[in-house]
């Protein structure tokens, strides 16, 4: 891995309009190329609004975020260009077809024509969607809708891929052929930060997570070395609770 | 450019297959301009052969008199007199219990002895004036009296109309005046050549000097006259367009609820411009509503024995209203969906406030027919700038200039609900961020 950051964040801080706490406190954080990078911690710890300052839709009330060199803040259309975004929610229209879906998220990057075809086309066959392309996405099952909502990620062959849950709630098929696909990513240079419950998951697919918990990272490194520090546990997941707690979050 | 037009394809094939929305959209508005336009028309058509309102009548005079005001009843077009039920001869009685029990809304009872004491009073009344003149036998007048008036019952069912019900008494009062005029015109002439050998009465009777024209000023050669069709075709029509209200907020917060809008401002496209695909397909869903709302105008009405719209030759100036008609509309729902929270809010507040400001506006009932408070009221809608600016072209062929105010109005009011939903956008991204 090359010691050139493509993500480096500094002191972020998030507070939101009358919230007494802040939802992330000061983080600060380099994630490489060709990095798959876990981001842990249970709801509400401040997961998906690093994300969103680092997709470019929040500012950041303290701190700085660059991104492949560039200022987030001062270059939001040529980030935007360079990154894909898969949501937790499945950001798809039910009344479209899953080509039409497709076609339109990839004229939103500005691919159009036999180019963009061509890759919706490869997309569908990797994932197995080629016979259900043109069906409506609302007689999707869940995992045929959320391996759509991953392709419309990829279109524009991005160099940062953001999943926030990206396999929840679908069926095994489904997660291993996503999984595996964003290890494939991975091979080709891409990195991909990723966000999940599944700390088993994670624990497989990520070269280093970061836990965080009400607003800070609390451990970070790569699984191996955070089993190798507490060898009281078994798992990432015995590590998170140990670390995060047993009790629940809203 | 290649982006919005994305925007504005993927919007159109969420809306073609929005069966129930496009439904609402064309289905709805016909209806009510078939309906409201049948309901109408006799009220608005003045010369409408077809009687509509029965009135029972109850001649208990047996004279001039009775015959008269029934002749006058029957002759107007607009009543069926009816005189007996249950193969009964109609009585007093029968007619007030009849328009108790709501079977009639109208009964008239013409007293007994009307005419005779009609008669004996503008007897009376001649004798009297000739008197004066030293005409006639003096002596004779000494002591004698009017008679008591003659008292004409009519019974009302309470939902009766004020204005209908006046203009009803006032067709009575114009019989029994010109009945009258007759009476006093013959019997002066009748005392005069009893008095005056030599005086040779006028070979013409009695003749009503005033006589009604009614017209309708207009911009046009050819006079318009006012009917349902040109009324409930551009009112239902405007209410239509603003109840886009419904489908264009649906869209906004089903993106927003959806995640599609939060995928979409991670892509490098203008925000504005999401939105303005989502407006010119709504501003075209506008001018296509009002298409076909002009065509069941022109075509669909005359089916139904109604008259057919007359859209005159004016087209530039109903295309300029009807877009200014649509950008307001449209920018009314992009307002409200920015507003509300939820498809429930959307739902509930566009809809009633739509109707609030149709009620307002005039779009069901004209605005002068309001009481003043609420005809100060009705110049704050939207609405009734549009349909005004209709009136103008369709009722009195009005063009370009005739229409600016209404359009300048409607402009203004669509630029304005484009900064409050900026305002509103910035503020709610600002408390989200």
């Amino acid at each position: 891995m090359s010691r050139q950051p493509i993500i480096e964040i500094r002191e972020l801080t998030k507070i939101y309009k009358g919230a007494g706490e802040p939802a992330i406190n000061g983080i600060s954080l380099d994630i490489f190329p060709n990095e798959i990078f876990g981001l842990l911690g249970p709801n509400g710890a401040g997961k998906t609004t690093t994300i969103s300052i680092l997709c470019g839709l929040f500012s950041a009330t303290k701190g700085s975020v660059l991104i492949d060199g560039l200022d987030s803040y001062t270059n939001p259309e040529q980030i935007k260009q360079m990154i894909g975004v898969v949501p937790q929610d499945l950001a798809l229209y039910p009344t479209l077809t899953g080509r039409e879906n497709l076609t339109f998220f990839g004229n939103m990057y500005g691919l159009r024509g036999p180019a963009l075809r061509d890759r919706i086309n490869h997309y569908l066959g990797v994932f197995g969607l080629e016979k259900h392309a043109n069906r409506l996405v609302s007689k999707y099952s869940g995992g045929m809708k959320r391996r759509v909502n991953l392709i419309a990620g990829l279109l524009h062959d991005p160099k940062i891929i953001f999943l926030d849950e990206p396999t929840v709630g679908i069926d095994v098929q489904s997660r291993v052929v996503i999984l595996e696909y964003l290890k494939e990513l991975n091979k080709r240079g891409i990195t991909i930060i990723y966000t999940s419950h599944y700390m088993e998951e994670a624990e497989h697919l990520c070269h280093r997570v970061a836990i965080i918990d009400r607003g800070n990272i609390i451990s970070l490194g790569n699984p191996a070395d955070l089993l190798a520090g507490h060898p009281e546990f078994k798992s990432l997941e015995h590590i998170f609770i140990h670390l995060t707690g047993k009790d629940m979050r809203d | 450019m290649k982006k919005l037009l994305s925007v504005f394809r993927k919007e159109m094939l969420l809306l073609m297959r929005d069966k129930s929305g496009l439904t609402m959209l064309f289905v709805m508005p016909t209806l009510l301009i078939v309906i409201s336009s049948l309901m109408q028309e006799s009220g608005w058509n003045s010369l409408n052969k077809n009687a509509s309102v029965k009135v029972l009548f109850v001649d208990n005079d047996h004279d001039s008199l009775g015959v008269k005001i029934r002749s006058g009843f029957m002759n107007s077009g607009s009543f069926v007199v009816i005189d007996s039920l249950n193969r009964q001869p109609l009585t007093a009685s029968m007619a007030k219990e009849a328009v108790k029990t709501g079977d009639y809304l109208i009964a008239i009872v013409v007293p007994q002895g009307a005419t005779k004491t009609m008669r004996a009073n503008v007897r009376l009344s001649v004798a009297k004036t000739l008197a004066g003149f030293g005409i006639g036998n003096a002596m004779l007048l000494n002591g004698v009296v009017f008679r008591d008036s003659v008292d004409m019952t009519l019974y009302f069912d309470p939902t009766v109309n004020r204005a209908f019900k006046n203009g009803l008494i006032s067709s009575v009062r114009e019989n029994y005046y010109k009945i009258q005029s007759e009476w006093v015109f013959k019997i002066f002439n009748q005392e005069i050549a009893a008095q005056m050998p030599l005086y040779k009465p006028p070979k013409e009777g009695f003749r009503e000097v005033l006589r009604f024209r009614e017209e309708f000023p207009s911009y046009r050669e050819v006079e318009l006259i006012p009917n349902s069709s040109q009324h409930n075709v551009p009112a239902w029509t405007i209410f239509a367009m603003f109840f886009i209200v419904i489908p264009l907020t649906q869209s906004l917060i089903q993106e927003r609820e959806g995640g599609s809008l939060f995928r979409l401002l991670t892509m490098p496209v203008p925000y504005m411009t999401l939105v303005m695909g989502k407006v010119m397909v709504y501003l075209v869903v506008c001018l296509l509503q009002t298409a076909a709302m002009l065509m069941a105008g022109i075509f669909l009405l005359p089916l139904f024995g109604l008259p057919a719209l007359v859209v005159g030759n004016n087209i530039p100036a109903l295309f300029v209203i009807t877009l200014v008609t649509a950008m307001a509309s449209v920018g009314y729902g992009l307002m409200v969906g920015t507003i509300a929270n939820t498809h429930q809010q959307a739902a509930a507040f566009g809809s009633i406030s739509v109707i609030i400001l149709a009620a307002m506006g005039g779009i069901w009932v004209p605005v002068y027919m309001m009481p003043p408070t609420m005809r100060a009221f009705a110049m704050l809608s939207p609405l009734n700038w549009a349909i005004t600016g209709f009136y103008n072209i369709f009722l009195r062929g009005g063009n370009l200039l005739q229409i600016a105010p209404q359009a300048l109005k409607l402009c203004l009011f669509s630029l304005s609900t484009v900064v409050v939903t900026s305002l509103v956008h910035k503020y709610k991204k600002g408390v989200n961020s």
